[in-house]
């Protein structure tokens, strides 16, 4: 399969010419610490550079023919006692080279604590994006998701862990809401007031933002890996090869005959039954319902909100259910996979 | 005391929830940022102005003209653009007219206190001729200050621990005293009137489900007894956004109580709904269940009730629970609620230490966690509806069901209950005179939970329900 064109590959952004100044010409790194890839952003508030990495990695036996090979490509790797590990972007095509599974260091939103390698392997991961501090103390801010609803998993590991890392490169590490990164990265024109939903690959994030604060943020321990897991233990294929086909211009608008088509369709109504009920229920049961004078902007991000169709499916879900406040516009982010790294560029920024 | 999480400062402040903050301020920082170009210089200035704008809110929502009101959060919001102002860079991706309406605003700050400070020994002259002379303070009075100012704290930023004032103050109905006979006296279409003055409005008013629930006993567990009727009040707060009770604001508060109203009757959150005027509006039908309660936990004498929708009413004041209390309700909302408990106790036979706060019954089962829900976790008025406090009692969550509490609800409850520490110190004793840690205590006393719920969800399995897990996914 080929390598999707964000994996290990830099984009860039630029934001729209005001007329206006801007802040001043400060270069700061967000980091977008996801189960399934991880993006920097770097630059300052007008331009800025992206770049990813998946987050999975691949172990195969140790020959100095296999290392030689590795060396010579280019390709991230390291020995562990009679093992190579290659991590990154090359570990899928290597899983497929060596017949194995790819493994990943994290699991619904944090460190999988059933993985031995998770934390060496997620440093190697951010190491190949995240150079050196270029000055002592500079500012990184990563992303970090809520409490799972189902799991109410324990965080503390998962970030102390990324936060120790990051300041043994000379950084200052911010920790930022996976939905309000998105808030930060798409909804400035509406002072950063509105709903930001980040799908990735272990969970969805939701975050509703009031002028930048967070007044409600969750997340559900549902995302792309389950859709592919779930698929594959139905139609009897691999889990790799469901996501292959998921992201292969997957459209929830068509109607497929094809049985993995067909339960990929079905396992993407219920991750986004899952989602809007979630929402449903905790902005009515929250302690403070907004006021319902404005309507509020939904912005969706996510490598998993990606086939075409998904946000048609997510509105009409949800404008059948009678929530406390008005919806306003439900829009795609700008560029759905680096719009939470994008946002956490955006906080590092802001810090002065 | 816990460590607090700012959510406006601190390595955390991008993650930490908090209360959106007053309407009146938030639109006009809105109107500010929105001549901000640049997102990140829009980020730093809204952070600041809403921080700083956080801890002068408090005083300004106490200013009764809402004019003026408007104009000292349109001068915070303008002078929270300082830092951006002072730097050059930054300033050009402000619009020059914000930045002209900023100096316009210090040119008005200054001139206005010059004129205060030429005018003012003239007023104190004035003051002074007009009062009449006071008596010296004797040395006791001065003791009895100083005393009193020794005992001042200094004022905390987070949460408001003094005793909140619940609602204005009216005399308080003796305590335990059954309400007297109250009546039909008339009905006209959409409203009832009763013989104690209460008027309810029918309007809004649907069907629930019916009421059919079981109760455990302490000592022999779940009771083989259907039953059908309602033995107890649950009272709540609408925690909707309220706006501020002033004539200028009549037609909001119509509006923004209309909306709450609409979208109680389509949850059938509560069986009844008083708004800020003390309007009582009957929701969900008294046979009929709500789903107001959620996970909730009471008891009285052996009975423990887990299905608090079926077993109570749900009685829900338009207020909300901010800054560590209950918004204080309006003499209207504490006459109507009064006269509404009273009915309802006299019609349904509900002992007073059955009519509970929501803040007091709420858990989370996930967590076995209290105060999922914080609606009067502090400051019901029990008093003033001639009930005896239940915040003193040991709650049987806590007591009988070993759930605890985190730091989170500390820091916004602002202090435990004195019934919630009597629980505590109960379960500790027992476990010490057992030998045990406390925490096996919890253990067991939350398998017990858990095996009575579960018996609660078969009950609603059996009859094609499910009264928990609906509850939970309502408001509370």
């Amino acid at each position: 399969m080929d390598d999707r064109n964000d994996f290990g590959v830099q984009t860039s952004h630029d934001q729209a010419s005001s007329g206006w100044g801007t802040a001043a010409a400060t270069t700061r790194t967000g980091l977008d610490v996801g189960t399934s890839k991880v993006v920097t952003a770097r630059g300052d508030s007008r331009h800025s550079t992206s770049d990813a990495q998946l987050n999975a990695f691949v172990a195969v036996p140790f020959t100095s023919l296999a290392q030689n090979t590795l060396q010579q490509n280019g390709i991230p790797h390291y020995r562990d006692g009679e093992e190579l590990i290659v991590y990154g972007s090359a570990s899928e095509k290597f899983a497929h080279m060596f017949n194995a599974e790819c493994r990943r260091p994290m699991a619904k939103g944090i460190l999988n604590p059933q993985e031995r390698l998770a934390t060496h392997v997620l440093e190697s991961i951010l190491g190949s994006l995240v150079p050196p501090a270029p000055t002592a103390n500079e500012v990184i801010a990563f992303s970090v998701p809520a409490a799972a609803v189902e799991t109410g998993a324990e965080l503390t590991y998962h970030e102390e862990t990324l936060k120790r890392y990051l300041k043994g490169r000379g950084y200052t590490p911010l920790a930022v809401n996976e939905g309000l990164a998105v808030v930060l990265a798409e909804l400035a024109n509406e002072s950063f007031t509105g709903i930001g939903i980040s799908c990735g690959g272990g969970m969805c994030n939701v975050a509703l933002s009031y002028l930048s604060i967070p007044s409600l943020t969750f997340s559900i321990a549902k995302g792309g890996d389950y859709i592919d897991s779930s698929v594959g233990a139905v139609v009897g294929e691999p889990a790799t090869r469901v996501k292959a086909i998921k992201e292969d211009n997957f459209d929830l608008n068509r109607a497929n005959d094809d049985k993995v088509g067909k339960a990929i369709h079905i396992y993407y109504d219920k991750l986004i039954e899952s989602l809007v009920d979630e929402l449903y229920h905790s902005v009515t049961r929250s302690q403070k319902l907004p006021r319902t004078d404005r309507p509020l902007p939904i912005v969706l991000a996510g490598g998993t909100s990606m086939p075409k169709g998904f946000r048609d499916r997510f509105e009409q879900l949800l404008r059948r259910r009678s929530l406390p406040f008005e919806i306003g516009d439900i829009r795609m982010a700008s560029d759905p996979l680096t719009a939470t790294a994008r946002g956490t560029l955006v906080a590092a920024l802001a810090e002065r | 005391m816990a460590a607090t999480l700012d959510p406006f400062s601190g390595p955390d402040k991008y993650r930490t929830q908090a209360d959106a903050c007053d309407v009146e301020l938030r639109e006009q920082l809105s109107q500010i940022s929105a001549d901000i170009a640049d997102p990140v210089l829009k980020l730093r200035y809204l952070r600041g102005a809403v921080g700083d704008g956080e801890r002068i809110e408090r005083h300004v929502k106490r200013v009764p003209i809402p004019p003026l009101r408007r104009v000292l959060y349109r001068l915070r919001g303008l002078q929270a653009l300082q830092p951006l102002a002072d730097d050059a860079t930054s300033r050009s991706s402000v619009n020059q007219r914000t930045l002209e309406a900023r100096k316009t605003a210090r040119y008005g700050v200054v001139g206005t206190l010059a004129a205060g400070m030429l005018f003012l020994p003239a007023l104190m002259a004035t003051l002074a001729f007009s009062i009449e002379p006071k008596p010296q303070a004797s040395p006791q009075g001065l003791a009895q200050l100083t005393a009193h100012v020794d005992t001042l704290q200094p004022a905390r930023t987070d949460i408001d621990t003094t005793p909140p004032q619940p609602a204005e103050s009216m005399p308080e109905d003796p305590v335990g005293l059954a309400p007297t006979t109250i009546w039909l006296a008339d009905r006209g279409p959409g409203w009832e009137l009763y013989s104690n003055g209460l008027r309810i409005e029918t309007t809004y008013t649907v069907a629930g489900e019916p009421r059919k629930y079981r109760i455990h006993d302490r000592q022999r567990g779940i009771q083989p007894t259907w039953y059908s009727h309602p033995v107890g009040i649950l009272f709540h707060t609408s925690e909707s956004d309220l706006w501020p009770l002033e004539a200028d604001y009549g037609q909001q508060l119509r509006q923004s109580s209309t909306a709450l109203l609409r979208y109680v009757a389509r949850t059938q959150a509560y069986n009844y709904m008083i708004d800020r005027f003390g309007r009582v509006y009957r929701m969900v039908d008294d046979d009929t269940r709500a789903s107001h309660a959620g996970h909730s936990i009471w008891a009285r004498g052996d009975d423990v009730y887990l299905d608090l929708n079926s077993a109570f009413l749900g009685i829900s004041f338009e207020s909300r629970w901010e800054g560590g209390h209950t918004l204080p309700i309006t003499r209207a909302q504490l006459v109507a609620g009064r006269n509404l408990t009273n009915y309802l106790r006299q019609r349904f036979a509900i002992a007073p230490e059955m009519c509970v706060t929501h803040g007091l019954t709420s858990i989370s089962p996930k967590t076995y966690l209290i105060g999922y829900h914080r609606d009067w976790a502090r400051g019901f008025p029990f008093e003033a509806f001639g009930l005896p406090d239940l915040y003193a009692q040991p709650p049987p969550s806590v007591a009988l069901f070993g759930f605890t509490y985190d730091r989170e609800f500390v820091r916004v409850v602002g202090e435990r209950w004195p019934g919630l520490v009597a629980a505590e110190e109960s379960l500790r004793g027992d476990a010490t005179k057992r030998h045990v840690s406390a925490d096996v205590v919890r253990l067991e006393r939350r398998s017990l939970y858990n095996k009575w719920i579960g018996q609660i969800r078969d009950d609603a399995t059996v009859a094609g329900e499910t009264p928990v897990q609906t509850a939970s996914n309502k408001r509370g």
